[in-house]
């Protein structure tokens, strides 16, 4: 369970100076990631979305607002907070001379598994994740799709309530977002909170329950994709995001185009 | 504090890094084997070239022998056997088929009976090291022979050899072991810190400022663990790796100066087993050292580039104590003790040089040393808690 309110975050302008204006990444975030379902953050490039995210992992701090994983706040009670949630960056950021399984089992170990225990859990998520053909070789050569499994298996090591990915898609092929899309689901059943940022429109309307549209820093609606379409009035995703974010839509038939 | 995550952090690390052939070949092979090889092996042989074994048998080419009986008699003493000169003696010489041609005058022994200088020619490339080196052991040796013959012409006469020595020059060293040994002296500090510095120097900037570069960085921060315990980790695995270079590096360095002739060495220069174990154990604290330093200044740097950069410029640091030594000599002054490497490098001089080390400075040194790795520590813990590192 993810609760966000009033997050705001700026930082120095970069290669400005002192007197430079700051950069408002994230003005005004509020929002909600209930367990057992799969929320998306959908918001351009540079809309803030990573700012976010990297706020509720602790990684850094909001300027203002508060935002509790499971109940624990992400300023006052770091190490619990973060041991309450798996987090999957941007960029894998595996380590290429470690095995698939070594990258993980090393996660396993720095979150307080015994050894045996940490090979244990590893062993479970290779087959989970369908990682077994690859899980011995070194991570230097894995494709985008492996290297995410790997990223995501490590995510999960620890078994945490809460699984918050940033884009985790990107230079994925069909049939790795596929799967991907088929284990978030599978984590959702089993009650996790999952919370994961993207900007393609597509892939949030296929597997969120609830959306939380993100544009300059502020969180412009939050709702069941249903609720979306129904508080702008629109029929697809695409033309609800763009009215949420203030523009006009081209006139369009009903009916027509409409998201699954 | 997680010590647990601390130790699985460093091993992971150290791991790594060993499946890195760069790593690898600086702290274990460069610092260690390569370093020594290439500047003890070539001082060694600039030494063994300019040093003459009088004890070794040597032929001398001889022009004219049958003139000088007993000078070939006293020669062939002196480890020195004379064969005929083939040829020309200049151009023989010149051609470099013998090193050196002695050419006896034919009026050698007229000269001799009639108490005129005898006049010996010695043939000789002064291009060539290995000539002009049987030369100097030619010249010193008829010298000898020159004295016997002067005093013995001057007691013929009645006189006392002495009354032509109105100066007696007498040049007293007070330097232990002279120029040469103070700068084999410094060789030993001087290997030790590059090696350690070059030994840690890849697995720290991969660690850190690479760990970065890869995104690594990101979801290891995440984990439920405190920054210090990430940064003691890397730390860690640095400091194995530049103990390794430095216990490797001593271990070469011993066994290269053993086969150094002994004389050379003179007799208060040291480079045997304990002499090397004691200045490996005076050079401990700088292991902290130079891992925190290492580990501290490619945390600070945003990419892997500009930590080899910084940390390139920063190589000069283990180097400046040698050439400002060579230069200055500070004594036995307690104040430079303190400053990491400096400190040690005087201590370890010393102990080369077989001279006494007082406890007072030894104690600096350490406290000094100690006191600025966890003074860089710190930093780097501080480094690692600023958001700046994420970006």
């Amino acid at each position: 369970m993810i609760i966000a309110e009033g997050l705001a975050k700026s930082f120095a302008s970069p290669g400005g100076g002192r007197r430079a204006a700051p950069v408002h990444a994230v003005r005004d975030v509020s929002f909600e990631a209930a367990d057992g379902h799969v929320t998306g953050l959908l918001g351009a490039n540079g809309a803030g979305k990573s700012t976010t995210l990297r706020m509720l992992a602790t990684l850094i701090r909001p300027d203002a607002g508060y935002a509790c994983i499971d109940g624990h706040d992400v300023v006052d009670d770091v190490l619990d907070a973060r041991r309450q949630l798996g987090y999957m960056p941007h960029e894998a950021g595996i380590y290429p001379r470690l095995s698939a399984r070594e990258n993980v089992h090393y996660y396993a170990r720095l979150s307080g598994l015994s050894g045996r225990d940490a090979g244990h859990r590893t062993g479970e998520l290779v087959e989970q994740l369908d990682m077994v053909g690859f899980a011995d070789r070194r991570a230097a050569g894995f494709s985008q799709g492996q290297k995410t499994k790997v990223a995501l298996a490590r995510a999960l090591v620890h078994a945490p309530r809460t699984l918050m990915l940033d884009e985790p898609t990107n230079g994925l092929d069909v049939m790795a977002t596929r799967g991907l899309r088929e284990i978030l689901r599978t984590l959702a059943a089993r009650g996790h909170c999952v919370l994961f940022s993207s900007h393609v429109m597509q892939e949030v309307a296929v597997l969120c329950d609830r959306i939380a549209i993100i544009a300059d820093g502020r969180i412009a609606i939050s709702d069941t994709l249903p609720g979306l379409l129904e508080r702008t009035d629109r029929h697809d995703l695409e033309d609800a995001f763009v009215v949420a974010l203030g523009h006009d839509v081209e006139p369009r038939p009903a009916g027509t185009n409409a998201t699954p | 504090m997680n010590l647990r995550a601390v130790m699985i952090i460093a091993f992971k690390e150290i791991v790594d890094n060993l499946r890195d052939r760069q790593t690898v070949f600086y702290a274990l092979l460069f610092g260690p084997i390569l370093l020594p090889l290439m500047l003890g092996g070539s001082l060694a042989a600039t030494f063994k070239q300019l040093s003459i074994d009088f004890d070794r048998v040597t032929e001398l080419a001889v022009h004219g022998a049958e003139r000088a009986p007993s000078l070939i008699a006293f020669l062939a003493g002196q480890n020195v056997d004379a064969v005929p000169a083939p040829g020309d003696p200049e151009q023989t010489v010149r051609r470099g088929e013998v090193p050196i041609v002695m050419q006896i005058d034919e009026r050698y022994g007229e000269a001799l009976r009639t108490a005129r200088p005898a006049v010996i020619t010695i043939h000789l490339d002064e291009a060539d090291k290995g000539s002009v080196k049987a030369a100097r052991r030619i010249e010193a040796l008829l010298n000898a022979w020159e004295r016997t013959n002067d005093q013995l012409r001057l007691q013929h006469r009645g006189l006392d050899p002495t009354v032509f020595d109105s100066l007696d020059i007498v040049s007293n060293d007070v330097s232990t072991e002279g120029a040469s040994g103070q700068l084999l002296a410094s060789l030993l500090p001087f290997l030790l810190i590059v090696s350690m510095v070059m030994g840690g120097f890849y697995l720290a900037i991969d660690t850190t400022a690479g760990e970065r570069e890869r995104h690594s960085l990101e979801p290891l921060l995440g984990l439920p663990l405190a920054r210090q315990e990430i940064v003691l980790g890397k730390f860690g695995a640095t400091l194995a790796f530049v103990s390794l270079s430095g216990l490797l590096c001593a271990v070469s360095v011993w066994a290269l100066f053993r086969l150094f002739p002994a004389d050379l060495l003179g007799t208060r220069l040291r480079f045997d087993a304990p002499t090397v174990a004691g200045a490996l154990l005076l050079a401990l604290p700088l292991m902290p050292f130079i891992a925190s330093l290492l580990i501290t200044v490619s945390a600070w740097t945003r990419s892997t580039k500009q930590a080899q950069t910084y940390l390139g410029l920063l190589m000069v640091l283990p180097m400046a104590p040698f050439f400002v030594l060579q230069y200055l000599d500070p004594g036995d002054s307690l104040w430079l003790m303190p400053w990491p490497m400096l400190g040690q490098y005087l201590l370890l001089e010393r102990s080369v040089l077989d001279l006494p080390l007082s406890v007072t400075a030894v104690i600096a040194s350490i406290a000094g040393t100690l006191i600025a790795s966890a003074l860089l520590l710190w930093l780097a813990c501080r480094l690692y808690r600023q958001e700046r590192i994420l970006s």
